[in-house]
């Protein structure tokens, strides 16, 4: 069954691979434009050969991983003020749906003005990524805990760290991990974009430069490979999505 | 189960519930709203209590203010002399939904019960499968609450709630959400635990039939403002049966005042 299912996985990709390589036999784009998947397997092992590929990939992974802690954790602490204080919610909901509804890419402008083209503005835009869906899940995954939980809790006269560790953390942490799963798939696709117009490595600059030089392999690598990384990411987090909400009935 | 036979000499000696000059409001649209007034109830130690009463008489809020849920009220409530502040483990309340956590399984939504009490583990874990055996889930012990069945569910609320040996034990609409049959068989399951356990019950309900059955007196309430309209005493030693002549006399009677001619 488990291999079944994911022979049924492989079927799209090897047909768009199939669908690929017919493309680039007929001749119908210039060869130098559409590279044969063969091809762009060697250029992808050549890149690994030399190392850049890794090079390339550790800068991004890096940043991602940076910016998506700091990000995730504030959207967490957040998330959480706004579902349980009133103060916090008259004070800064209308700022925060509003700042929530602009893309990240739109900010892209106005933050390299601030922080210039270097790390710091990369780890700022995938940090302000990441921030509002955690902060969003987490609201609102807090608020969607049940009062009679609470009720539960008190009747029992459980303390509030058992309260917390053993009745609202398992209450809420469904909803946060689906906004953690949402956020860091977004903000992989942010960063890339913004290695595309500013960095000095990082799979979206391999890309960029690839495109500069006409090695249009190079490109196919770089998307294929942000594609893969991608999946793997929203992949892993689904398995424990999946971990954290097995005792829900289906 | 012969428990029956040799645990009805038993009388609780704990759990006399006083109630004195009890009222209480609400806000409901700026205007305050009296949902209960001057109740007065005096319920003997190990005395099975039916309360029944068309929607609104707040008998709910009763068993709310009792618990210690909600605190905003006026007159007392005193168990063993004592006055009642806030909720309390020698207080257990079983709600009309089960409330077990999702995530936990059946022995870990009882243990939890415990989580206050400082006795060894080895006998926190006799108490909780002691009373698993008791309301009849013992094999079910790793289930989660999905996996049980409505019935199955409200034994767990039911032995969560006698776990930590309440001196009283309020049952609000416990058996509200089941079907026919498993209510009738849940019914005689709170006979037998009742008389096995004796701990004072008082139960919220709205089926006569089931208010008769178990309880030794029938509080009828009525509603705007919640008052009590009548302490009726069912002198029949239990378990009983559920087609005696008397019941279906009281029966006949109560749903006549409360449904009308």
């Amino acid at each position: 069954m488990r291999l079944l299912s994911l022979l049924s996985w492989l079927i799209s990709p090897v047909a768009l691979l199939a669908l690929w390589a017919l493309l680039a036999n007929a001749g119908l784009f210039p060869a130098n434009l559409l590279i044969p998947p063969l091809e762009v397997w060697h250029s992808f092992t050549d890149l690994l050969a030399t190392g850049e590929l890794q090079e390339h990939l550790t800068g991004s992974l890096s940043r991602l991983a940076l910016g998506f802690v700091v990000g995730a954790l504030a959207g967490l602490a957040f998330g959480t003020a706004l579902a349980l204080s009133k103060t916090v919610e008259a004070y800064c909901a209308p700022l925060f749906h509003t700042l929530r509804q602009i893309p990240s890419i739109a900010l892209i402008p106005m933050f390299v003005l601030l922080f210039g083209v270097d790390e710091t503005f990369k780890i700022v835009i995938v940090a302000k990524t990441a921030f509002f869906p955690v902060a969003l899940a987490t609201c609102e995954g807090v608020r969607a805990i049940p009062r009679s939980h609470f009720e539960v809790a008190a009747v029992y006269r459980l303390r509030w760290t058992t309260l917390v560790g053993l009745i609202a953390l398992p209450a809420a942490v469904p909803a946060i991990v689906t906004g953690v799963r949402v956020a860091l798939t977004r903000a992989w696709v942010v960063l890339v974009a913004c290695e595309l117009l500013a960095a000095d490595s990082g799979m979206g600059q391999m890309i960029e430069m690839g495109r500069q030089m006409l090695r249009i392999d190079v490109v196919m690598v770089g998307v294929v490979i942000t594609g893969v990384i991608g999946f793997t990411l929203d992949f892993g987090l689904r398995r424990v999505e999946r971990r954290f909400t097995r005792w829900q009935s289906r | 189960m012969n428990a029956i036979a040799h645990a009805l000499p038993t009388t609780a000696t704990h759990g006399a519930l006083s109630i004195r000059g009890l009222s209480k409001s609400y806000a409901l649209k700026g205007k305050p709203m009296q949902v209960l007034k001057d109740i007065e109830l005096n319920i003997q130690p190990g005395e099975f209590v039916s309360i029944v009463g068309a929607s609104g008489c707040g008998k709910s809020t009763l068993l709310r203010l009792i618990v210690g849920l909600d605190q905003a009220y006026q007159g007392q409530i005193l168990l063993d002399q004592q006055p009642v502040h806030g909720p309390g483990l020698e207080r257990g309340i079983v709600f009309q939904d089960h409330r077990l956590f999702p995530w936990m399984t059946l022995q870990q939504n009882i243990a939890l019960a415990l989580k206050n009490h400082t006795m060894p583990a080895t006998h926190k874990d006799r108490l909780v499968a002691e009373h698993i055996a008791l309301v009849g889930l013992s094999g079910y012990e790793q289930a989660y609450p999905h996996q049980l069945s409505g019935g199955m569910a409200q034994r767990a609320a039911i032995a969560r709630a006698l776990v930590n040996k309440p001196k009283v034990l309020l049952l609000d609409e416990p058996l509200g959400a089941l079907d026919a049959l498993t209510r009738v068989r849940l019914q005689q399951e709170l006979q037998r635990i009742w008389v096995q356990e004796r701990c004072t019950v008082i139960m919220v309900t709205h089926d006569i039939e089931e208010a008769l059955y178990l309880g030794d007196r029938v509080i009828v309430m009525d509603a705007h403002p919640g008052r009590i309209r009548e302490d009726l005493r069912i002198d029949l030693p239990h378990p009983r049966e559920r087609d005696s002549t008397v019941l279906q006399a009281y029966k006949q009677r109560l749903l006549g005042e409360l449904v009308g001619h």
